[in-house]
C-alpha cells in the first residue's frame, strides 16, 4: 500500500553551500539522499513532496558542517503480510512465479498456485488450468496476498499466494491474441 | 517490540502497526496524479527527468499508472468521498478503491476486517458501497 506520511533526517550540509539558497540545496540534497531507498519501518521511499520544517542547524564540532533536522511528506510504499494487491507477473518457471507491484518482487511458489494449474515449459513458459481458460505468464496481471514479507535493511521482498477465493489472474496478455 | 510488532502484522486485521494506521493511506489513482506532478515539475526543471528519477519512482510511477481504476482527478476525489462516509479505516478505504471489488462477499475477502471491527457494516450498507463506486466508474 501507497502512504503519505512525514518523516524526518537529519541533514549535514557543508558551509560553502550557506547563503541565500541554503534551503534549496539542504531540500535538493534530501531529495537526492532519500527518493530510491528502502527501510524496513517506513518501506521504499517514492517521492518527497514537500517540506514540512526545517530546524536549527547545528554545528559539528571540528568539521564545521552543520546538521539541519528537516521534517518532510514523502509517498512511500509499504508492503504488509495479509494484504491483497494487484502485480505483474515477471518471470515463470517450474518452482512458481516472481511478479512486481511497484518496487516490491513478489514470489509465489508453485505450492501456492491453484492445484488444478499446470506448469509448462517453452518458449513461453505458464502455469495453466487443465481446460486450458486460465493462463499466468510474463506480462500476466494477477490479484494476490502477501503472506509473507522478508526485511533487510535496504530491500523488502515478498511472499504471495493466489490459492485463495477472489485471487488469481485478472488479465492475461494472450487472451486477447 | 518492535519484532513483536511485525510478528503480528496482519493487514487482514487492520494490524499494520500504529504509525501506518493513523498515516494517510494513498489510493494507486491518487499516487498516479502526485507522480505525474512531481515528473511534470521534474521536466521544467531539466530536460532529461528520466534521468533525475529513481528506479523506485519509474516502478511505482508504472505500477499505478497501469492499475489506477479511475483516471480523471474529479473522479478520484469522488471515490474517497463516498468511501469515507462509511467510516472505513484509511486502509481499508484504500484496498476498496483500488481492487474495485463487484459483490459484498468480494468485498469482504478482499478486506476482512470491515466485518471484524465493532462498528459492523451490514451487508447492505457495503452493497450501497460498492453500487455507488461502480456509478463513478460508469460515469467516468
Amino acid at each position: 500500500m501507497f502512504f503519505h506520511i512525514i518523516l524526518e533526517r537529519n541533514m549535514q550540509l557543508h558551509p560553502r553551500h550557506f547563503g541565500r539558497d541554503l534551503r534549496d540545496k539542504l531540500v535538493a540534497k534530501l531529495m537526492k539522499d532519500v527518493e530510491g531507498t528502502c527501510s524496513g519501518r517506513h518501506g521504499f521511499v517514492v517521492a518527497i513532496t514537500g517540506i514540512e520544517s526545517v530546524g536549527k542547524g547545528l554545528i559539528r564540532d571540528g568539521t564545521g558542517f552543520v546538521t539541519f533536522p528537516v521534517k518532510y511528506q514523502c509517498v512511500v510504499f509499504r508492503p504488509f503480510k495479509g494484504e491483497i494487491l494487484e502485480a505483474v507477473v515477471t518471470m515463470v518457471n517450474k518452482m512458481g512465479f516472481f511478479a512486481e507491484a511497484g518496487p516490491v518482487q513478489i514470489f509465489v511458489s508453485n505450492h501456492l498456485i491453484p492445484d488444478d494449474m499446470e506448469f509448462q515449459s517453452g518458449d513461453v513458459p505458464n502455469y495453466t488450468t487443465s481446460d486450458g481458460s486460465v493462463k499466468i505468464q510474463k506480462e500476466s496481471e494477477v490479484r494476490l496476498k502477501i503472506i509473507g514479507t522478508r526485511i533487510d535493511a535496504t530491500e523488502i521482498f515478498c511472499i504471495g499466494t493466489i490459492k485463495d477465493d477472489f485471487l488469481g489472474v485478472i488479465s492475461d496478455p494472450g487472451a486477447t491474441s | 517490540m518492535s519484532r513483536q510488532e511485525e510478528e503480528e502484522e496482519n493487514a487482514a486485521e487492520l494490524k499494520i502497526g500504529d504509525e501506518f494506521l493513523k498515516a494517510k493511506c494513498l489510493m494507486n489513482c491518487e499516487v498516479s496524479l502526485i507522480l505525474e506532478h512531481k515528473y511534470e515539475q521534474l521536466q521544467q526543471m531539466s530536460e532529461d527527468p528520466m534521468n533525475q528519477v529513481s528506479q523506485v519512482f519509474e516502478k511505482s510511477q508504472q505500477y499505478v499508472k497501469r492499475f489506477s481504476r479511475y483516471k480523471n482527478p474529479d473522479a478520484v476525489r469522488q471515490v474517497r468521498e463516498i468511501l469515507s462516509r462509511y467510516q472505513l479505516a484509511e486502509f481499508e478505504l484504500c484496498v476498496l478503491g483500488n481492487l474495485c471489488p463487484e459483490t459484498v462477499e468480494e468485498a469482504i475477502a478482499m478486506v476482512p476486517s470491515i466485518k471484524n471491527r465493532s462498528r459492523q457494516l451490514d451487508d447492505e450498507a457495503i452493497e450501497k458501497m460498492l453500487n455507488d463506486l461502480s456509478l463513478i466508474k460508469k460515469f467516468e
